[in-house]
């Protein structure tokens, strides 16, 4: 294609300098002098999230896409610093609150790794039930997104009211719906009793059965397929380069999953497989999800049907009523110290790796600084790459296909 | 005085000796009329509303039935989206009657908000052209006939109603011209696209019908379909229904609009009453379109007579067939994703008008096999 370049004299608005965008003026005056065309889209749009895209198109096809991120950025890691070990717990699962398992345990982890408490078999079991749980909570919310950015409302809709059947679980168990803030260092708040455990499996049954629906009306559906087979693809080689994780990265036939790696909690215990893509577009991004919620739906099965009897604290912790803290919450937390040192765990969050280090002076009752990086920062590289070179339309396929999450990503 | 007393009242009762010729006849309402027709000057206006040519652009089918199948279209399309996904969909706004008057609240709603001009917005165009684009609405509603009632009465109604329609998306384009922002402006270029891609098959399938029929007056169709007109030719039907869905921007063709997007496109910097307006756009087009259909595929006002009613009956007819027909096509927006723009264009440019094509050698061969 012939391309004419118009010698007119162009003035960007003025709008771009007051925007604070994180793009030079000359990008802006090279664009318009060209054949193409820069779109900003977001924070304010029905297809950005909680951030800015700005999107230089040729035509109908996408020539960069510059993220500007930050606009629910909390300071996290900054307020962790003053505050005690344990109330560092509820602030450590705003990133994902739908995922608060996964981002409880890396942190209580970390303080566990530092002071050495061994954990009760019966908390390793519910600690991995709720982080699976998470799981599915996280891949159905997706979905729900990657449905509505198609245009799909019923593909919304569904795994919205599905997800209530993982929030009512997380009602029984912890009390909430989300932010649970249930596992604490040393086990669990409080045990869960045979009548909840078998409410879990009856619900899980419903769900299953439910999401075979699901996938009738937008898993399968030849719109879906269209929109996503085949876009936005990230090849093996690619995904590794741009540091992509979690499920995006086995979408593109690379086998890492920190549960296999580094097995953490009940993992070892039970039989699950990997689930591995092979294409790296957007479809199998989003199959790999699906397939992890039927494999999450086992494990927690299993974790039910194999749960030892026993204690849910640790004795490390606790010397009384070792299956309920409540009460002896001040007691047991307020005067924790950390031995000097830097402690570092590694999680399988829903979307990805999650990472933690906690460096401790020795001394003090807050942590000296906590780093936490999430998989949705991790991934946004991949993510802007996997738009280059499709369409205008595509964007939103692809943001979708990643479940990006810009909560998660800001911290 | 008196000379100019008797010329009013001799014009008067010209006037009303034209509109009297053309009067639709109701028997159920004739106690009435006739009362009401003996009052100077109230007769006139009687006979004005009753004038079957201001009846069928004013009450049914035109506005007044317009507007209550817009309102009733979005409620049900509300309703049955919201079954499918498991909700309840609209209910407070009167909830006696399950909230079938949410639409007329929401509209109320708009009456009551700013209408917002920009500072980058072409003034002028930008607030006229979503007023006249009513023109290219109303006026096809004067082409085509409902049995009882019609607007203007020639043999070349439908090509004639099909022109005006065409002219719809001249004045989408126009709104995302006049509105100057980006997404106004990918969205009127999207909405040209789609314009040249549906057009083409939309025509192909309405003349392969005129061809079945061999005649384009609407009175000869209805009278002609013994057998429905989508079951003569169903590819013809086939090729009509996606060109609606594509025309009126149902779902899996929702792309000049598409909110995750573009964020409706030409539409996105109205507010206020004037959005309300563009809105209806696209339903007030599924309107006309279902009632080409139905007369065209669905055997039009043909139905049993009701003696009470009169002339009335077939305009009723055909005014539930097309609430039937909109009512299959609003169920597509919970059932599909959204294409994109390539693929629509590759769908309309290559299945679509090859069905059209197949669609006008089918009522080739019918039409010369039953001339033989």
């Amino acid at each position: 294609m012939k391309t004419y370049t118009l010698d007119v004299p162009v003035t960007p608005p003025k709008e771009y300098e007051s925007y604070f965008v994180p793009v030079p003026k000359e990008f802006l005056e090279d664009a318009y002098r060209s054949d193409d065309f820069v779109v900003f889209t977001g924070p304010q749009h029905g297809g950005s999230g909680h951030m800015r895209l700005i999107i230089r198109v040729k035509g109908d096809f996408i020539v960069e896409v510059i993220p500007d991120p930050g606009y629910v950025h909390r300071s996290m890691e900054k307020i962790a610093e003053n505050r005690l070990y344990i109330q560092n717990i509820p602030l450590f699962e705003r990133p994902s609150i739908i995922d608060f398992g996964n981002y409880n345990l890396g942190y209580v982890r970390a303080i566990e790794d530092a002071l050495d408490i061994d954990v009760p078999e019966r908390a390793r079991y519910i600690r991995t039930i709720l982080a699976e749980l998470g799981r599915i909570g996280t891949h159905l919310y997706d979905a729900g997104i990657l449905a509505v950015f198609l245009g799909h409302t019923t593909g919304f809709m569904w795994p919205f009211a599905l997800r209530e059947y993982i929030v009512e679980i997380f009602t029984r168990i912890t009390g909430t719906r989300i932010t649970g803030s249930f596992i604490v260092p040393g086990g669990v708040r409080r045990d869960v009793d045979a009548k909840t455990l078998d409410m879990i499996k009856r619900m899980l049954d419903a769900l299953e059965f439910r999401i075979k629906k699901f996938e009738r009306v937008f898993i399968k559906n030849p719109t879906t397929i269209a929109r996503l087979h085949e876009v936005g693809v990230l090849t093996k080689e690619e995904a590794v380069k741009y540091g992509v994780v979690g499920p995006f990265l086995r979408a593109s036939g690379v086998e890492y999953d920190v549960r296999k790696v580094e097995p953490y909690e009940a993992y070892e215990d039970i039989d699950w497989d990997m689930v591995i893509g092979e294409d790296g577009d957007g479809y199998t991004r989003f199959l790999v999800r699906v397939e992890e919620v039927g494999q999450s739906i086992n494990m927690i099965r299993q974790l039910i049907e194999y749960l030892p009897e026993g204690e849910v604290l640790s004795s490390d912790i606790i010397a009384f009523n070792k299956n309920d803290i409540r009460g002896s919450f001040f007691e047991a937390y307020a005067d924790m110290v950390l031995p000097e040192g830097e402690y570092t765990t590694l999680t399988e969050a829903a979307r990805g790796t999650l990472l933690y280090s906690i460096i401790s002076d020795g001394e003090s009752t807050v942590p000296y600084r906590v780093r936490i990086v999430t998989p949705g920062w991790v991934y946004l590289k991949g993510f802007m790459e996997a738009c280059k070179g499709h369409r205008l339309a595509d964007l939103q396929a692809i943001y979708g296909s990643f479940g990006y999450f810009p909560p998660e990503a800001d911290r | 005085m008196a000379d100019t007393a008797s010329l009013v009242s001799i014009l008067l009762d010209r006037i009303l000796s034209i509109f009297v010729d053309e009067m639709i006849n109701i028997p159920l309402i004739n106690p009435i009329v006739e009362r009401l027709m003996e009052i100077p000057f109230v007769n006139v206006i009687v006979a004005f509303i009753l004038w079957k040519p201001i009846f069928h652009v004013l009450i049914l089918p035109g506005l007044l039935g317009m507007t209550l199948a817009l309102l009733f279209i979005i409620y049900f399309e509300r309703k049955i989206t919201a079954r499918v996904q498991w909700r309840v969909g609209p209910k407070e706004v009167s909830r006696r009657t399950g909230g079938v008057i949410q639409a007329l609240a929401d509209g109320m709603r708009y009456l009551f908000q700013e209408v917002i001009v920009h500072r980058d917005a072409n003034a002028f165009y930008f607030l006229q052209f979503p007023l006249i684009s009513f023109l290219p609405v109303l006026l096809p509603l004067m082409f085509i006939p409902a049995g009882g009632t019609y607007g203007i009465k020639t043999i070349y109604t439908i090509p004639a109603a099909l022109a005006l329609i065409s002219l719809i998306p001249v004045f989408i384009v126009a709104m995302g011209w006049a509105s100057n922002s980006k997404f106004a402006y990918i969205g009127s270029v999207r909405e040209a696209f789609m314009y040249f891609a549906y057009e083409i098959p939309f025509l192909l399938a309405v003349v392969a019908m005129i061809v079945l029929y061999q005649t384009p007056d609407p009175f000869e169709i209805v009278a002609k379909q013994w057998i429905l007109g989508a079951v003569m030719n169903p590819i013809a039907f086939l090729a009509f229904f996606i060109t609606v869905l594509i025309a009126t921007s149902r779902l899996p063709f929702d792309i000049p609009e598409a909110d995750q997007e573009v964020a409706f496109g030409p539409y996105v910097e109205y507010s206020g009453i004037i959005f309300g307006l563009v809105m209806m756009l696209p339903y007030e087009k599924l309107y006309l379109l279902s009632m080409l259909s139905v007369i065209l595929f669905f055997g039009g006002w043909n139905g049993p007579e009701i003696a009470i009613l009169g002339d009335l009956a077939p305009v009723i007819y055909l005014y539930i067939k097309t609430i039937l027909f909109m009512c299959v096509v609003s169920l597509a927006r919970s059932i599909y994703a959204r294409y994109r723009l390539d693929q629509s264009l590759r769908l309309g440019w290559g299945v679509v008008l090859s069905l059209s094509m197949i669609a006008l050698f089918i009522s080739a061969g019918w039409a010369a096999w039953l001339r033989l």
